[in-house]
C-alpha cells in the first residue's frame, strides 16, 4: 500500500506537540523511578523474585519507551505520536485498574446489582419517556410533535433524576470523594490517568498526525489497534493474564501464617517424583524400603517396589485416561449413527434432531443430580428397571451399586457424559454429512455398491475434517471432566478415589487443601497432556486426511 | 464547543461517578427477614443428664462504638434457622450497640469453608463466622483467624463443655491447652452427636427387640444390635436394618466404641492400624458385606430412612427436622455400646471466630461471646437442630422441649461424661482434609469389598503419614 503524508497543520495545532513531549518525559521519568524503587519495598522481601523483576521491567520498558516517544516527538517522527498513544495508552488502563483497586471498587462490586436494582423500575420510566418522544415522528411537522416531544423528554429526565436518587449518587459519590482524599496514592494514579487520556486525545488526533507528517498507514494502523485494544486487553487480563499468574502460582508455595515462597520446580518435581526400591521378600513392608512419609507405595513388580510423591495423581491420571478410553468412543460411535439416521428423509426427523439435542444444552449439574437419584442403588429408577426386567425372565437381581461400587462408579460417569455429549455431537456429524455431495452417492448407486459399501467408502472418508473435529473436543473435554464428578459422586472422587479426575484432583488440592502452588502444577501437567493428545491427532490428521490432495 | 460535544463531555464523567458511586459499600448491612417471634422454651420432659449446668456467663458490655458495624455468618441448617440467626442479630445489635449483618452460609460440603478462606484472602470475608471444629488448625495456623486470649481477658472458659474448649484454647507453639494456654481461637457454637432414628414400625414388622427397651435395661450392645438388624434385613426386598453417609463420623463410632481412635493420644500420628480400630472396621464391614444389613455405603441413607425403607438411621441431632415429617411412628435411641463399653460417639461442634483482619477485633470478641450467650443458644436450641454449647441448664431444657422425637435425650446422652464421647478435633501437626482423604477412599474401598480390613489396617498408616508431616 501506498503511504501519503498528511497535509501539514497551521502552527498552533503544532504547539500541542511540546506539550506531549513534556508528558511523555514526565511519565517516562515516574515509571522509572517505579521501576528502581519496587525492588525497594519495605515488604519486597516477601514478594516472589519473578513476579518482583518481572513488574519493574515492565516499568522499566514502559519508561524508555515514553522517553523514546518524547525523544522521537522532539525530532519531529511521526512514530513518536504511536509510541506515545500506546505507552499512554497502557498506563492509562494499567493505572486506572490500579487505582481504582486502591479504592476498594472492585470489593464493591457486588453491591453493584442491589444499588441499581433499587433504581431500575425508574429506568423504565425513562423508557416510556423514549416511547412517548419517538411517538411524535407519527406527527411530523405539527405542534402535536413537539408537545410529544417535550412530554417525553421530561418524563426521561424526571425518570432518570428519580433513579439517581433512588441508587443514592450522592451517598456513592460522597463515599468517593472519602476514599480519594483516604488514598492520596490512588488519587495521584487517577490524576495520571486522566492526563494520560487528555494526551492520548491530542496526540491521536488529526492535526498532531497532520503536523507530524504521518502517513495515512500508520494512522489507520493505530486506530486499528486502538479499536482492538478493548478486546486484546480483554485477552491478556482474563485468559492470558490467569494463564502467567497459574504459571507464578506453581512456583510457589503456601507458608505457614500466610504468604508464599518461591520453590522453582518444587511442586512439578512433586507431581512425578518416585522412587523404586528393591524388595528383599514379595511382603516385605514399603516402610521398611523408603521414608513413607515422603513416598506411598503406588506397586510393587519383580521384587521391586514403586513409591510415588504424589499417589492421588497417578491415581486421577490413570482414571482421566480410563475416562477417555471409554467415553470418547461412547459419545462418537453412537452419534455418528445418530446423524446417519437424522440425515435421513424420514417424517419428523427434526424433531428428533431437536430431542437429541437438549441434553447438551441442559445444564450439568441439573442433569448429574438427576442421574444421582436415578443411579441410586437402594431407591433409583435404573435399579427398578433392572430389578422389574431381572424378574420377568427369572434371573438374579444384580442389585448393580453403580456409584458405590470402585468397579462400576467410573462407567456411571462415562455412561452419563456420552448421553451428554452424543447429541451436540451427532449434530456436528449431521452438517457434515450434509456437505458430503450427493452425486457421489449416486455414482456409487450406478456402480453397484451398496449401503455398507457407501458408508465406509463416501461417508467415511469425507466425513474425515468432521470425525477430527469431534473427536479432538471430545477428547479434550474427556480429559478435562469436573462437574459430572464433582455432583454425581460424594464425596467427589469417590468410593475409594475411583473416579478422581484430573481436575477433579486439582480442584481438591487447591479449594480443599489450600495447596494452590501444587494445584496450578498439576493444571499445567494436565494442559502438557491434553496438548501432546491433541498435537498427535493433528499430526495422524495430516498424514490421512483426504481433502489434502 | 457545540451542544453534543458538550453533551458527551459531560456523560462521560456522569457514567464514571455512577458505576463508582454503584460499587460503594452499602452504608448500613443489608437488611434480613425479621423472623417470627422465638419459639417459647417449654418444661423438659426429662432432666438433662449431661455434666451439671452451671449458671450462664454475664452478658458482655454493651460497646461505645455504636457506630461500628460487623458482618457474621453461619452455616445454618435450612431456612428456619437462619431466620432464628437473623432474628439473633437484630436483638444483639440493639443490646450491643452496634450494627450487625447476619450473612446465612451455604449448608452443603466443605465448600462454606473453602469460599470462606477465598474470602479472607480477598479482604471481603465477615468479621465473625462459625467454622467447624475440625477446621480449626487450618484457619489458625494460616493466619485467617485471631487469637483472641489478650482480647478476651479472664473470659471463664469452664461455662462450656471441656472437649470443644481443649482444642479452642490448645496454643500449637507450646502444645498445651486451657485458660493460661496463651491460645483461644472461639467459642463453641453448638455441640452435637449420633444418635440411631428409629422405624418403630418396620422393627415391629420385622419382630426385632425395641432398641429403646433394650437400651433401658442395659442391653444395647453390637450383638443385640446386629440382631436387630439382622431381623430387619431377613425382610429382604428393599429393606435394610441399619444406614450412615459415608462420611468419617459414623465409621469413627466404631473405631471409637471398639476401643480405638483416629489418632494417637497427642494426635500427631495415625493410630488406624490398632487392634481396636481393626475390630471396629470388622464391625462395620459384617454390617456392609451381609445383604440387607446396611443400606450400600455410598447411597443416600436419608431417602431410604424417609421412604420407610431403612429401620435405624445414624445421624445426628442436625437431622431432626427434616425427619420429623415422615409419616411413620419413630423415635430415636442411643448407639449401642462396642467392646469399650461406651457408644463411641462423637461431640460434634463448631465455634464461632474472629476474622484475623477485622477492624474490630474487640467489637468482634463481644459478639462472639453475645452469640454463644444461653439465652441465644437456648432460642437456636428451640429449632431443634443443635444441642447447647454451654452447659446452660435453661438452654437444655429448650433443646429437650422440642419434640418429638420424644427420646431427645438419647442425644444428650451421647454428650454425656458417662458415654466418654470423643471431642471432634482440628490437627494441628497434620492436615486434617488430607487425612480425611485418605481414611475415607481407604473405608469406601474395604466397605465395597475392594480391600480387606488386614491390608487396610497394615497399611492405611503408611498412607496417610504423608498428611502428618505438613
Amino acid at each position: 500500500m501506498a503511504s501519503t503524508a498528511l497535509t501539514p497543520t497551521a502552527a498552533p495545532v503544532r504547539n500541542w506537540i511540546p506539550v506531549i513531549i513534556l508528558w511523555q518525559v514526565l511519565i517516562g521519568i515516574g515509571l522509572a523511578v517505579a521501576a528502581l524503587s519496587l525492588p525497594a519495598q519495605p515488604d519486597a522481601a516477601a514478594w516472589n523474585p519473578i513476579l518482583l523483576w518481572g513488574a519493574s521491567l515492565l516499568l522499566a520498558a514502559g519508561a524508555i519507551a515514553s522517553l523514546y516517544a518524547a525523544f522521537a516527538l522532539w525530532r519531529r517522527r511521526s512514530v513518536g505520536r504511536v509510541a506515545a498513544v500506546l505507552v499512554d495508552y497502557l498506563v492509562a488502563v494499567l493505572g486506572g485498574l490500579l487505582g481504582l483497586h486502591l479504592l476498594g471498587v472492585f470489593l464493591g462490586l457486588n453491591a453493584l446489582a442491589n444499588t441499581f436494582g433499587a433504581g431500575l423500575p425508574w429506568l423504565l420510566v425513562v423508557f416510556l419517556g423514549y416511547l412517548i418522544n419517538a411517538a411524535g415522528d407519527r406527527f411530523d411537522g405539527t405542534q402535536r410533535e413537539v408537545l410529544f416531544r417535550r412530554a417525553g423528554d421530561l418524563v426521561m429526565a424526571a425518570g432518570f433524576i428519580a433513579f439517581l436518587f433512588f441508587i443514592d449518587t450522592l451517598g456513592g459519590l460522597v463515599w468517593l470523594a472519602g476514599r480519594l482524599a483516604a488514598e492520596p496514592l490512588a488519587t495521584g494514579i487517577l490524576v495520571v490517568v486522566i492526563g494520560c487520556a487528555l494526551i492520548i486525545r491530542l496526540a491521536w488526533g488529526r492535526p498532531v498526525a497532520e503536523a507530524l507528517r504521518a502517513s495515512h498507514m500508520q494512522d489507520e494502523l493505530l486506530s486499528g489497534y486502538i479499536f482492538l485494544s478493548p478486546n486484546l486487553l480483554g485477552f491478556l487480563l482474563f485468559f492470558a493474564g490467569p494463564l502467567i499468574l497459574s504459571l507464578y502460582i506453581s512456583t510457589t508455595t503456601n507458608v505457614p501464617g500466610g504468604g508464599d515462597a518461591f520453590v522453582g520446580l518444587d511442586n512439578y518435581i512433586r507431581v512425578v517424583e518416585f522412587t523404586v526400591q528393591p524388595l528383599a521378600a514379595p511382603e516385605q513392608p514399603a516402610r521398611e524400603v523408603f521414608d513413607v512419609s515422603r513416598y506411598s507405595e503406588s506397586f510393587r513388580a519383580f521384587g521391586y517396589v514403586v513409591g510415588v510423591r504424589s499417589p492421588r495423581f497417578w491415581v486421577a491420571l490413570r482414571n482421566t485416561l480410563q475416562f477417555v478410553l471409554l467415553a470418547v468412543p461412547l459419545s462418537v460411535i453412537p452419534a455418528l449413527v445418530l446423524a446417519t439416521v437424522l440425515n435421513s428423509k424420514l417424517p419428523g426427523m427434526s424433531i428428533y434432531r431437536a430431542i437429541y439435542f437438549i441434553p447438551s444444552i441442559a445444564a450439568v449439574v441439573g442433569i448429574a443430580l438427576v442421574w444421582r437419584w436415578m443411579y441410586d442403588s437402594t431407591i433409583g429408577w435404573i435399579n427398578y428397571f433392572v430389578t422389574l426386567g431381572t424378574q420377568a425372565v427369572g434371573w438374579n437381581d444384580p442389585r448393580i451399586q453403580w456409584l458405590n461400587l470402585p468397579s462400576t462408579a467410573l462407567l456411571a460417569v462415562v455412561i452419563m457424559s456420552a448421553w451428554q455429549t452424543t447429541g451436540f455431537n451427532s449434530v456436528l456429524f449431521l452438517a457434515g454429512l450434509q456437505n458430503v455431495p450427493g452425486e457421489l452417492y449416486e455414482a456409487a448407486t450406478v456402480d453397484g455398491a451398496g449401503t455398507v459399501a457407501k458408508f465406509f467408502r463416501i461417508t467415511l472418508p469425507l466425513l474425515a475434517p468432521t470425525t477430527f473435529f469431534v473427536v479432538s473436543t471430545t477428547i479434550i473435554q474427556a480429559l478435562q471432566v469436573f462437574e459430572q464428578v464433582y455432583i454425581l459422586t460424594n464425596p467427589p472422587g469417590s468410593p475409594a478415589d475411583s473416579t478422581l479426575t484430573l481436575v477433579l484432583y486439582l480442584y481438591q488440592e487447591g479449594f480443599n487443601l489450600f495447596d494452590f502452588g501444587f494445584a496450578s502444577a498439576v493444571a499445567w501437567v494436565l494442559f502438557a497432556v491434553i496438548f501432546a493428545f491433541t498435537l498427535v491427532q493433528f499430526q495422524r490428521n495430516r498424514q490421512s486426511s483426504v481433502y489434502e490432495n | 464547543m457545540n451542544r453534543i460535544s458538550m453533551q458527551r463531555f459531560m456523560s462521560y464523567p456522569l457514567v464514571l461517578s455512577l458505576a463508582l458511586a454503584a460499587c460503594a459499600p452499602a452504608a448500613t448491612p443489608a437488611p434480613t427477614d425479621v423472623p417470627a417471634e422465638p419459639t417459647q422454651a417449654p418444661q423438659p420432659t426429662e432432666a438433662p443428664a449431661a455434666t451439671e449446668a452451671p449458671a450462664a456467663t454475664e452478658a458482655p458490655a454493651a460497646t461505645e462504638a455504636s457506630a461500628v458495624a460487623l458482618r457474621w455468618r453461619t452455616r445454618p441448617d435450612n431456612k428456619e434457622e437462619a431466620d432464628v440467626y437473623a432474628g439473633i442479630s437484630d436483638q444483639l445489635a440493639a443490646k450491643l450497640g452496634l450494627e450487625l449483618a447476619y450473612e446465612p452460609g451455604g449448608t452443603e460440603t466443605s465448600s462454606y469453608q473453602d469460599q470462606l478462606i477465598t474470602e479472607i484472602e480477598g479482604g471481603t470475608a465477615p468479621d465473625v463466622f462459625w467454622i467447624p471444629g475440625t477446621d480449626v488448625a487450618r484457619f489458625a495456623t494460616g493466619g485467617y483467624i485471631l487469637n483472641l486470649t489478650e482480647t478476651a481477658g479472664d473470659f471463664d472458659q469452664g461455662a462450656f463443655y471441656p472437649g470443644p474448649m481443649f482444642h479452642l484454647s490448645f496454643n500449637p507453639e507450646t502444645g498445651e491447652s486451657g485458660a493460661a494456654s496463651g491460645a483461644l481461637w472461639g467459642l463453641p457454637r453448638d455441640v452435637s452427636t449420633f444418635g440411631l432414628y428409629l422405624n418403630l414400625d418396620l422393627l415391629e414388622e420385622a419382630g426385632a427387640d425395641d432398641p429403646r427397651e433394650l437400651a433401658a435395661a442395659g442391653n444395647w450392645t453390637w450383638e443385640s444390635f446386629a440382631d436387630v438388624t439382622a431381623k430387619v434385613a431377613a425382610l429382604g426386598g428393599d429393606k435394610f436394618g441399619y444406614g450412615a453417609s459415608n462420611w468419617w463420623g459414623p465409621y469413627g463410632v466404631w473405631v471409637n466404641a471398639a476401643g480405638g481412635s483416629f489418632f494417637t493420644a497427642d494426635r500427631s500420628s495415625c493410630a488406624m492400624n490398632t487392634p481396636e480400630a481393626k475390630t471396629g472396621v470388622e464391625f462395620m464391614q459384617t454390617l456392609y458385606g451381609n445383604p440387607n444389613w446396611a443400606v450400600p455405603y455410598g447411597d443416600d441413607t436419608e431417602a431410604a430412612f424417609r421412604a420407610g425403607n431403612l429401620a435405624m438411621f445414624q445421624n445426628g441431632r442436625w437431622a431432626t427436622p427434616g425427619v420429623r415429617t415422615v409419616e411413620f411412628n419413630y423415635d430415636v435411641v442411643d448407639l449401642p455400646n462396642g467392646p469399650a463399653g461406651t457408644p463411641g460417639n462423637w461431640l460434634f461442634w463448631g465455634a464461632y471466630v474472629v476474622n484475623a483482619k477485622t477492624e474490630h477485633p474487640a467489637e468482634a470478641w463481644a459478639l462472639v461471646q453475645a452469640l454463644t450467650e444461653a439465652d441465644v443458644q437456648a432460642q437456636v436450641s428451640a429449632s431443634g437442630a443443635n444441642i447447647p454449647s454451654r452447659v446452660s441448664q435453661d438452654a437444655l431444657d429448650a433443646f429437650l422441649g422440642f419434640t418429638p422425637p420424644d427420646n431427645a435425650q438419647a442425644f444428650l446422652n451421647g454428650i454425656a461424661d458417662a458415654a466418654k464421647p470423643t471431642a471432634e478435633g482440628p490437627l494441628w501437626a497434620g492436615n486434617w482434609p488430607q487425612v480425611d482423604q485418605v481414611y475415607g477412599a481407604g473405608i469406601s474401598a474395604v466397605m465395597s469389598g475392594e480391600r480387606s480390613v488386614d491390608d487396610f489396617v497394615a497399611t492405611i498408616c503408611d498412607e496417610a503419614a504423608p498428611a502428618f508431616t505438613k
